[in-house]
């Protein structure tokens, strides 16, 4: 066989094995709307692959749940049927709402039974999501398929000329990856997969409108990032972060046009297909250029954490151009939004939380031996790492020693990023977020108000977004509080001991972690500091002279640390 | 319901006893769990013991449950399966270890009304303590065992899904349980041991 020949058949087979490669309709999400929302979290399964069907999970569907219109201002009334075989949570993820109806770890919802959170939206119009929260078991019920969009209508974005039909100028894509075990046909809980799924679907494509189409893009992947941008190179306009409408449309153009979005993270980009009917145009990957420490551009050959799609260029999902629709749009406007960010003087505090690799750490000892951790420390549902006053302005400063990229992901709030390693972000980074990507070694500030909902019982958390992390400990959770005066950064330390309590006269305490306590205040239940030493009596302090009822005794330590307890004086 | 379940081997018998062992590095032969008999209530309130089975070459032990959409694809297979290999020797005996708490579609009445509709040609087991799943090592629903009379023991000889296609009975490649039971009876070993059931998990109440 000559050379010319053996090319011809190569490029013929490859032609077929291409063809072959069909492509399945992307499924869209059902939608529910209005005040009250039914779901139900169910074992299922669904025909992902041929051969057997794959065992799955959903809200009222076999894979994902149906999207959730929700209008800001309204008053919204979930019902949450658990018929899984496991406990499960679902969490809002970037709502702003009290933290006993946020669905995070704590809000556990038994099998057969009924969980109904409420809330007042208060979210800007823009895409979020619900998923499952269970400590150690996110991973496990988001590769099933549990998710959900969660879209907030409000008056600025309808007054707006933006698509906004549902499945036809306006598509939600939730993109992920699943690893499928060839034999079995059942999914593998890994960190990356072998498969890009959209929607629940394989290989997808879907026929979009000659006109300015707005794709709500949802990374709803265990770990990996997707660097995105069109087969074509062509420009696309970012409309929305996480949390709502930049104030301006920030267009992402030049040679090669991309956007990274990492596990957790929501934007709304518009895409002009106007006079492109009977074209083909494909969404993709471009993860090739992306560093090794960005999940989705590190390649493992083998392993857990194998990588079939590592350091690849590939298909999302192929969209075919159709005709033009009735009022179709065919512009974008010139300005969005009239958000007004806090700026870094209004904040009365600065947080500072480290991510490290786990490298080295015995105490405690780490599950895995990839786990990352927040503050030196892996996740202990019983420790509250900050108490938050209500209505404080924050600069949370996230520094990173890490190896590796972390989506850090804040629960209560949305913020604005203020600097990545001391400069401003892109554009289409300035607005509302509730996750980050920070990169390895890199420091990211970010600020935000933490309003509305105090419960100094119930926290809130804060996380890497990648599941597989989340689950091994890498989070931490914050209360929400109206600490008493002056006292902002209590520790609820649990190594912090008093007796007798009750008592009448001298309340004794130690610390089992051994730091130096300098100064003791007592402190009433409305704040007020009735009593203030130095710690130079061994120790103790007399209360004797305290009239009956409950106070608050705060230590600081040499170090300038503050730990309360409450007790009882009879 | 007065259910109770017996350990009725000799104590000296240490339930999961298994033995294996390797010829060179032709051939490995999986081990192979020995299944302690037990009694337990069937979903009319009838005693059954795993002992009564002796008589034939051995049977079908499946985990099933009422609300588990892919357990209930299979029902109709149970009971051809029943009908072609209980006169073989091999009849199917299925049991739920689910909680009627956790979902009441379980509950005794209905797993009843579920048999009477389905018309269930085989006993229907009720393991309310879960301690036959345990005895099995079964995982999910449905999760099918070959258990073979041999040696005076009973001899766990496949375990895993019952075949290759849940939805799709048709388009079914691999008939594991059937491949089992065809090879026992042509006095072969059983060349697919073991495969991943497929299913909703069973939870293990502690």
């Amino acid at each position: 066989m000559n050379r010319k020949l053996f090319f011809t058949r190569f490029a013929l087979c490859a032609f077929v094995i291409v063809r072959a490669q069909s492509y399945n309709q992307l499924w869209i999400p059902d939608t529910l709307s209005g005040t009250v929302f039914n779901l139900t979290a169910k074992d299922t399964f669904k025909q992902i692959v041929s051969g057997n069907q794959t065992i799955t999970g959903g809200f009222n569907s076999n894979f994902w749940g149906p999207t959730l219109f929700v209008n800001k201002g309204d008053v919204v009334h979930m019902n949450i049927k658990n018929e899984l075989q496991d406990t499960t949570t679902v969490h809002w993820h970037g709502m702003h709402l009290p933290a006993i109806m946020d669905g995070g770890p704590h809000q556990k919802i038994a099998p057969n039974t009924t969980w109904s959170p409420y809330w007042k939206v208060s979210n800007h119009a823009a895409t979020y999501w619900y998923h499952p929260h269970l400590d150690m078991m996110a991973q496990k019920q988001i590769t099933e398929g549990l998710g959900g969009f969660l879209i907030v209508r409000d008056s600025n974005e309808r007054s707006l000329n933006l698509p906004r039909t549902y499945g036809i100028d306006d598509i939600p894509l939730a993109i992920t990856d699943r690893d499928i075990d060839h034999g079995t046909k059942q999914f593998v809980e890994v960190p990356y997969g072998d498969s890009i799924m959209v929607n629940g679907t394989l290989r997808p494509q879907y026929t979009v409108p000659s006109q300015i189409v707005r794709f709500r893009i949802l990374d709803a992947a265990i770990e990996t990032s997707y660097n995105l941008g069109f087969s074509d190179n062509r420009s696309f306009t970012v409309i929305t972060t996480d949390g709502g409408l930049l104030n301006s449309p920030v267009t992402i153009s030049g040679t090669a046009p991309r956007f990274l979005i990492s596990a957790g993270e929501r934007v709304e980009i518009l895409v002009n297909f106007s006079g492109q009917s009977g074209n083909s145009v494909f969404l993709k990957a471009y993860n090739s250029t992306l560093p090794q420490n960005v999940p989705g551009g590190d390649f493992f050959p083998g392993g857990p954490f194998v990588s079939y799609l590592g350091k690849q260029d590939y298909n999302i999902l192929k969209l075919n151009v159709g005709p033009q629709t009735s009022n179709a749009v065919i512009n974008v406007p010139s300005t969005l939004a009239n958000n007004v960010y806090y700026v870094a003087s209004q904040a009365s505090y600065t947080r500072t939380v480290t991510i490290s690799d786990s490298t080295g750490v015995t105490t405690p000892p780490i599950l895995g031996p990839n786990a990352f951790i927040i503050n030196h420390k892996l996740f202990d549902i019983n420790y509250i790492n900050y108490t938050v006053p209500l209505d404080n302005i924050e600069i949370w400063e996230i520094k990173s020693t890490s190896g590796f990229s972390h989506p850090f992901h804040i629960h209560d709030v949305e913020f604005n990023i203020l600097t990545r390693n001391g400069v401003a972000p892109a554009a289409y980074e300035q607005g509302w977020k509730d996750v980050v990507l920070v990169k390895s070694n890199e420091t990211v500030r970010f600020i935000a108000k933490f309003d509305d909902y105090a419960d100094v019982l119930k926290p809130y958390m804060f996380h890497c977004h990648i599941a597989m992390h989340e689950d091994e400990g890498m989070m931490g959770q914050f209360v929400v509080g109206q600490a008493p005066t002056g006292i902002t950064d209590i520790q609820k330390n649990k190594n912090m001991v008093i007796y007798p309590n009750p008592t009448s006269g001298v309340i004794h305490f130690e610390m089992s972690n051994q730091v130096i306590i300098s100064k003791i205040e007592v402190i009433s239940t409305h704040g007020q500091t009735l009593m203030e030493t130095k710690n130079e009596a061994q120790n103790k302090v007399d209360i004797s002279g305290l009239t009956t009822g409950m106070y608050f005794l705060k230590l600081t330590d040499d170090k300038g640390v503050s730990y309360i307890k409450s007790y009882y004086k009879e | 319901m007065n259910l109770h379940f017996k350990i009725l081997m000799p104590v000296s018998f240490v339930l999961f006893l298994s033995f294996g062992f390797k010829i060179q590095n032709e051939k490995i032969y999986f081990n192979e769990k020995i299944i302690s008999s037990f009694v337990l209530n069937d979903i009319y309130g009838k005693l059954f013991s795993l002992d009564n089975y002796k008589k034939n070459k051995g049977c079908i032990v499946v985990f099933t449950c009422n609300h588990c959409p892919f357990a209930t694809l299979y029902q109709e297979r149970l009971n051809k399966l029943n009908e072609k290999y209980k006169e073989k020797g091999f009849p199917l005996i299925a049991i739920n270890s689910i909680s009627a708490v956790d979902f009441p579609e379980e509950n005794i009445s209905d797993l009843k009304k579920r048999a009477k509709d389905k018309k269930y040609n085989f006993p229907y087991l009720v393991d309310t303590k879960q301690e036959a799943a345990r005895l099995f090592g079964a995982s999910k629903t449905p999760h099918a065992f070959v258990v073979y009379w041999q040696n005076n023991q009973w001899l766990v000889k496949y375990n895993g899904a019952i075949d290759d296609n849940g939805a799709e009975p048709a388009k079914a490649e691999e008939h594991y349980v059937e491949n089992a039971i065809n090879e026992l009876i042509a006095g072969k070993s059983v060349s697919v041991k073991e495969t991943k059931s497929i299913g909703c998990a069973i939870k293990f109440k502690n």
